[in-house]
């Protein structure tokens, strides 16, 4: 089938490089609609962006305030432990920032109510035009706390940091980013079958996010293990948190594993995109 | 809106135990949902367990909380999220800005006692359907204790009922921010992370510094769970149990009082588009 013509003509001749800036300007546009929208009702828009940082940080300062009544979190100081949680909530949040739209109860109902046609008849790429579809904007109330925790943690934990250790918690965040985004997905997939085990996704995102918020030690060999080997979320932020601070691995494992984020993220990221196109072309529409 | 029809002298007692009855049964709809929440809540349940132990080392004992109270903590606050609604709830400011209050109000009943009445059924279903099977999978699991004898189970149950009264009477009243903002949701989710943190739900308020512990004293957030949780743990026994009861019995009476007189004054400025 033919392409049909769009305005901004499709850089059909000039291409990969002029393509991916025509799909990135697209995107662009995408997301700028929606944070237009978003910000018209001021007031509304300022109490949702607090209120959505407003519950990580009452979860956090509990942490805060009760920590000084023990000494240490099984030897873990304030500041070892915000660079585990800033990390996990700035992935987490950037990964809820860009991969919105394959959140479950936006995606499902796309699929309940027959309207996830749309996106299946617009001339563009379908992946990019769910990655547009729900962009929330209140969230970077969420990103600039993150940060501020991280930031701590950074400054807290008596780390020396060097150009090798910047790099690496940013690629453990940028695997994160990709894991959840999986994660994501997978959920988002889900719903083209079910709407009802999409609360089981609910254990593996937030569960995971909790999860890896707090050093992995204090789960027992059994969980530890489990989200080592079996979900590699251990690879993610607790092994270069640990490697930042100059302390061995677990199970002997060699220094390298710390730097398995950015490949561990993308993988789980390109399985779930696998299983994405089964779904889509399981999808069969409403018939409305 | 004012309502022409002239309320009933006497309380339609089984009015509302029908309406109970009805809130109860309304929770047993979707059982797969409910299998999934208490997964979910026991795998959270896990985790926190891990933090709280991990915390508390080889030290035996933090603010009166042993390792195996503080378990017992855990499974009880995983237990209580969906019967005292520590999430957050909305059901009553949904209605008013779909408008769906105005037939409501024109039903020959109390608009506070109706949900109440609803809320409390919907309490025992959630507490029957998510609290029951949570405590015996801690119980059996960890080894969760229950409240010691006859008068510790007299006065855990005692300080549940008035610690779902305030609850209750707290989140009708953020709920009747609807009446005023269209964005009563916002301001809610602010309201649901102070509950969260002064109902003692993310850490036992007995951790917490001194300072914050006499702030959180001035508020009623420690009469929505805080006190439950330690009279049934027995950190809290004799007269302090009876002390605690009182402030919750009084915190109750004063939301519910403070909850009528502000919807009575929602209502005056409610208007609802026909259709």
């Amino acid at each position: 089938m033919a392409r049909p013509e769009l305005s901004p003509s499709l850089p059909e001749k000039e291409g990969v490089a002029a393509s991916a800036l025509y799909y990135l300007r697209l995107y662009y546009l995408l997301l700028r609609a929606q944070a237009r929208s978003q910000a018209v009702y001021r007031v509304s828009f300022a109490l949702d962006a607090l209120g959505s940082a407003f519950i990580t940080l009452a979860e956090f300062a509990a942490f805060v305030l009760v920590l000084p009544r023990f000494g240490s979190l099984s030897g873990w100081t304030l500041g070892e432990v915000s660079l585990l949680y800033g990390l996990a909530e700035l992935a987490f949040v950037l990964m809820d920032l860009a991969f919105g739209g394959f959140d479950a109860p936006n995606l499902s109902q796309h699929v309940r109510s027959g309207s996830f046609n749309t996106f299946l008849l617009r001339p563009a790429p379908l992946r990019l035009q769910i990655f547009g579809s729900d962009f929330a904007l209140r969230r970077v109330t969420r990103v600039v706390l993150a940060a501020g925790i991280l930031a701590y943690g950074v400054m807290a934990s008596g780390v020396i940091w060097t150009p090798e250790a910047a790099l690496l918690l940013a690629g453990s965040v940028l695997g994160m980013v990709a894991f959840f985004g999986g994660l994501s997905v997978i959920g988002g997939t889900l719903t083209f079958w079910t709407v009802e085990s999409v609360e089981a996704m609910n254990v593996l995102t937030y569960g995971g996010r909790t999860l890896i918020s707090y050093p992995m030690d204090i789960y027992g060999q059994f969980l530890r293990k489990t989200f080592t080997y079996l979900i590699p979320a251990a690879f993610l932020s607790y092994f270069p948190v640990l490697h930042v601070l100059g302390r061995p691995l677990p199970d002997g494992l060699p220094m390298l594993a710390a730097y398995l984020s950015p490949l561990v993220g993308p993988l789980m990221l390109a399985a779930a995109f696998a299983f994405w196109r089964v779904g889509v072309r399981h999808y069969g529409g409403t018939g409305t | 809106m004012q309502v022409a029809l002239k309320s009933p002298s006497r309380p339609n007692l089984p009015l509302y135990a029908s309406v109970a009855r009805l809130g109860f049964r309304r929770q047993f709809a979707y059982p797969q949902a409910a299998l999934w929440g208490l997964i979910t809540n026991l795998f959270f349940g896990v985790l926190r367990i891990a933090v709280l132990v991990a915390l508390f080392g080889s030290t035996p004992q933090v603010a009166g909380y042993t390792v195996q109270d503080a378990i017992t903590y855990t499974g009880l606050t995983q237990a209580f999220i969906m019967a005292l609604s520590l999430f957050g709830w909305t059901d009553f400011m949904r209605t008013i800005h779909r408008g769906e209050v105005a037939p409501d109000l024109l039903r020959p009943h109390n608009l506070l006692a109706f949900w109440a009445a609803q809320d409390a059924g919907r309490a025992v279903g959630q507490f029957v359907l998510r609290g029951l099977p949570m405590l015996a999978l801690f119980a059996s699991i960890w080894g969760a204790t229950f409240p010691a004898g006859l008068n510790g189970w007299l006065l855990t149950v005692l300080s549940l009922l008035l610690a779902w009264a305030c609850g209750f009477a707290f989140r009708f009243l953020v709920n009747c921010a609807a009446f005023w903002s269209p964005d009563a949701v916002g301001i809610g989710r602010f309201a649901w992370a102070v509950l969260g943190l002064g109902s003692g739900f993310l850490m036992p308020l007995a951790f917490f510094p001194q300072w914050f512990q006499g702030v959180l004293a001035f508020t009623p957030f420690p009469s929505m769970m805080n006190t439950t949780v330690e009279i049934w743990l027995g950190v809290r026994t004799g007269p302090e149990a009876w002390v605690g009861l009182a402030v919750q019995l009084g915190w109750a009476l004063l939301l519910l009082g403070v909850a009528a007189f502000v919807l009575s004054r929602g209502l005056r400025r409610l208007e609802v588009a026909g259709g």
